[in-house]
């Protein structure tokens, strides 16, 4: 990044003069709009901020960023992304992906940029369904879910975009329910500073095709019992009066209600994002009530295109040739005539 | 009934054994009538939503190999994506169908129809020197009634066989009349008339291994030769076309799908104009109906190949044609159909 205070942004600037074609009530326009609050936040530049997309409903979202982007292949944007990041490591690179572009046809991209662990945002928009096509079951459908392609009821056990995250040893997994745009700003900025892929998850409602998919974790009434909110170094407390919280008993998470059975504040265990281990992590990621949401796991390490530009560098210094012209003409050169 | 709906039930009817797809407009109502129409309930016919297209042509690859009628369908970029497993399948001389309802293109194009896919379908598309059997339908009738026979081809041939069709007779409504369901082939019969295939191995039988690898030059040669022996004998008893009022035509049109439909319309209106048009539809692009074309080049002031694409078969006329008439292209692109008008306009200009 460079050194220079960059001017300062306001939404505006980000905003795109495309028409936005997202059905109403999409929960896609809430990512949208915390999208551009949160890039002037992080204090760049607007030209350093690209946008990657594959196919799908989430992927028109480089169209309604005033930056640079890439509509590309379906399941293609991780690998798209790399290309760029690694042509132009100063650059901010965001994934904006669905379940089915990331983890269907693009599931092979998707794992291998997590374990190089390359410099981009990757922002999945689960929906648990494909949108675009109008509504064929996504490798995050559940079982039993009923869709275009599965009337009867869906047989294919879904993926965790989280268990998925951290098996292919990512260093950063979020979650974030789609209606709070609040946290996802905070989120998307956080992210931001993340040296390394940091891969999100959105609970992206899809109105049309799967309306309420996540209605009982994210519904105003509910979203405080059912949904915890973990910070690093906090303790993991949750409910409507904060009265909940999570301790690990033997090899499992347990929901206890502070104050009962002798159960103090002090017992609750305290969220470490920084472990290396994933293995509580992958405890959170996997808690289906209350539902995890906030940074699961920051690891921070080199990210690949950090050490690949060092490793340039190193490489060029012990070089005896300056440029190519150099290691052309070195040595027994010929004329052709 | 919908063409791409006549076209799934049509494959239920055919005996198929397993269809593996993934979404993509125009066709995901291909699978999305296979899964509400259970075939397992019915002939037991497997249907499965893969993660990708890859997969889905790769999970061809192995029911095919198993000696099974398994078929594919997609659009477009998907079945770009296909590509790699179709030459595998030529290579290891698979037999399986593969539905593409054809969009514009290039990349992701539109969603609308186009006739774009000819050089891909006709001209291998993925690597090395193959050949697919290319079924064009132009009504909802043919999308039935070419799934049984593309299998028919296929096995016959031992050849990946493609139903080139495209949005507008996926997407259309007409009146069908379906085939008679045929009954899916017990592992016995696939014993029997398929000998290559990968059934498990009892004492009786060599232990078949489904590849396309030959690493030596002289045996990868021989390969190739036999492949290329085999689309001869298809170019000899498998070409395919209709023609109607070629035998006076001045001028014939050249055109499949879509486009032959709007030609239909545009001779009629040419007749009655005194025009002496024609029309002249391949039904098979793979083989390409090569003696119909040598027979009316004598004939004709010239041929106006009528596409919705940048002008592909008509390279194919031309070939064909080797100059001793006229050969001229015309064509719309982006999902726009051609029009009668524009079609006897361009005709009326290949006269003058
Ligand atoms: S189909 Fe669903 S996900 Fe796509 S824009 Fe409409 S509501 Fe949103």
């Amino acid at each position: 990044m460079s050194e220079q205070t960059n001017p300062v942004l306001t939404f505006k600037d980000f905003q795109s003069d495309q028409e936005v074609r997202w059905c109403p009530g999409c929960d896609d326009y809430i990512i949208l709009r915390a999208m551009l609050k949160a890039l002037p936040e992080m204090g760049r530049k607007k030209e350093d901020f690209v946008f990657v997309s594959g196919i799908g409903c989430s992927s028109r979202f480089p169209y309604y960023v005033g930056t640079y982007g890439i509509h590309g292949i379906h399941g293609r944007a991780a690998a798209i992304a790399t290309g760029v990041k690694l042509a132009n490591p100063e650059l901010s690179v965001w994934v904006m992906t669905g379940d089915g572009d990331a983890m269907a046809i693009g599931g092979n991209h998707f794992i291998h940029l997590i374990r190089r662990n390359i410099n981009i945002k990757i922002v999945m928009f689960n929906n648990e369904i494909y949108g675009l096509t109008k509504g064929q079951f996504s490798p995050t459908s559940l079982i039993g879910q009923k869709t275009y392609t599965s009337p009867y009821g869906n047989i294919q056990p879904p993926f965790n975009p989280g268990q998925l995250t951290i098996g292919s040893s990512g260093k950063y997994f979020a979650r974030v329910p789609g209606n709070d745009p609040k946290m996802m700003e905070e989120l998307f900025v956080k992210a931001e500073k993340f040296k390394g892929t940091a891969s999100i998850e959105v609970l992206q409602n899809c109105v049309i095709f799967n309306d309420g998919a996540f209605e009982e974790i994210t519904n105003k009434e509910t979203e405080s019992e059912n949904q915890i909110r973990i910070e690093h170094g906090k303790k993991m407390i949750f409910g409507k009066n904060k009265d909940k919280g999570l301790i690990l008993k033997g090899f499992k998470l347990e929901v206890v209600n502070i104050g009962e059975n002798g159960i103090t504040e002090d017992d609750i265990l305290v969220h470490d994002a920084h472990e290396a281990d994933p293995t509580l992590h992958l405890m959170l990621v996997r808690l289906q009530n209350p539902v995890v949401m906030g940074e699961i796991r920051r690891i921070e390490e080199t990210s690949y295109d950090e050490v690949y530009v060092e490793r340039m560098e190193s490489v060029a210094k012990k070089s005896p040739f300056k440029n190519l012209d150099e290691m052309f003409f070195s040595g027994d050169t010929y004329v052709v005539e | 009934m919908k063409g791409n709906e006549a076209l799934a039930e049509a494959a239920i009817l055919a005996g198929c054994d397993g269809y593996f797809g993934y979404p993509i407009t125009p066709q995901s109502e291909i699978m999305e009538y296979l899964m509400a129409e259970q075939p397992m309930h019915r002939t037991g016919m497997v249907v499965l939503q893969a993660e990708s297209e890859i997969a889905s042509i790769n999970m061809v690859y192995g029911g095919a190999g198993a000696g099974k009628r398994v078929m594919t369908s997609s659009s477009s970029p998907g079945i770009s994506l296909m590509q790699e497993g179709i030459s595998y399948l030529a290579g290891a001389e698979l037999p399986c169908v593969i539905v593409n309802v054809v969009r514009g293109g290039p990349g992701l194009g539109t969603i609308q129809p186009a006739q774009s896919d000819y050089f891909q379908s006709v001209k291998g598309g993925g690597h090395g020197d193959y050949k697919m059997i290319t079924l064009a339908p132009f009504s909802v009738q043919e999308m039935a009634d070419f799934v049984a026979l593309g299998f028919d081809l296929a096995f016959k041939y031992r050849i990946p066989v493609m139903i080139l069709s495209d949005g507008a007779i996926g997407q259309m409504m007409e009146k069908v009349v379906l085939p008679v369901q045929r009954p899916r082939w017990t592992e016995q019969e696939i014993r029997e008339m398929s000998p290559w295939a990968t059934v498990g191995r009892t004492k009786d039988r060599h232990n078949n291994i489904i590849t396309s690898l030959n690493l030596k030059s002289d045996v990868q040669e021989e390969h190739n030769r036999q492949l290329q022996a085999k689309y001869k004998t298809i170019i000899e008893n498998e070409v395919r076309y209709e023609e109607s009022y070629c035998e006076d035509a001045e001028v014939i049109l050249i055109a499949y799908g879509t486009s032959a439909r709007i030609c239909q319309k545009a001779v009629d209106i040419a007749r009655h104009q005194g025009i002496k048009l024609g029309l002249l539809r391949p039904i098979s692009l793979f083989p390409f109906p090569e003696a119909a074309l040598i027979k009316y080049a004598e004939k004709v002031k010239g041929f106006l190949s009528v596409e919705m694409s940048a002008g592909q078969m008509v390279e194919d006329i031309r070939l064909v044609v080797e100059g001793k008439t006229k050969v001229a292209h015309y064509g719309r692109m982006g999902g726009i159909v051609p029009t009668t008008d524009e079609i006897i306009e361009n005709v009326k200009n290949l006269i003058n």
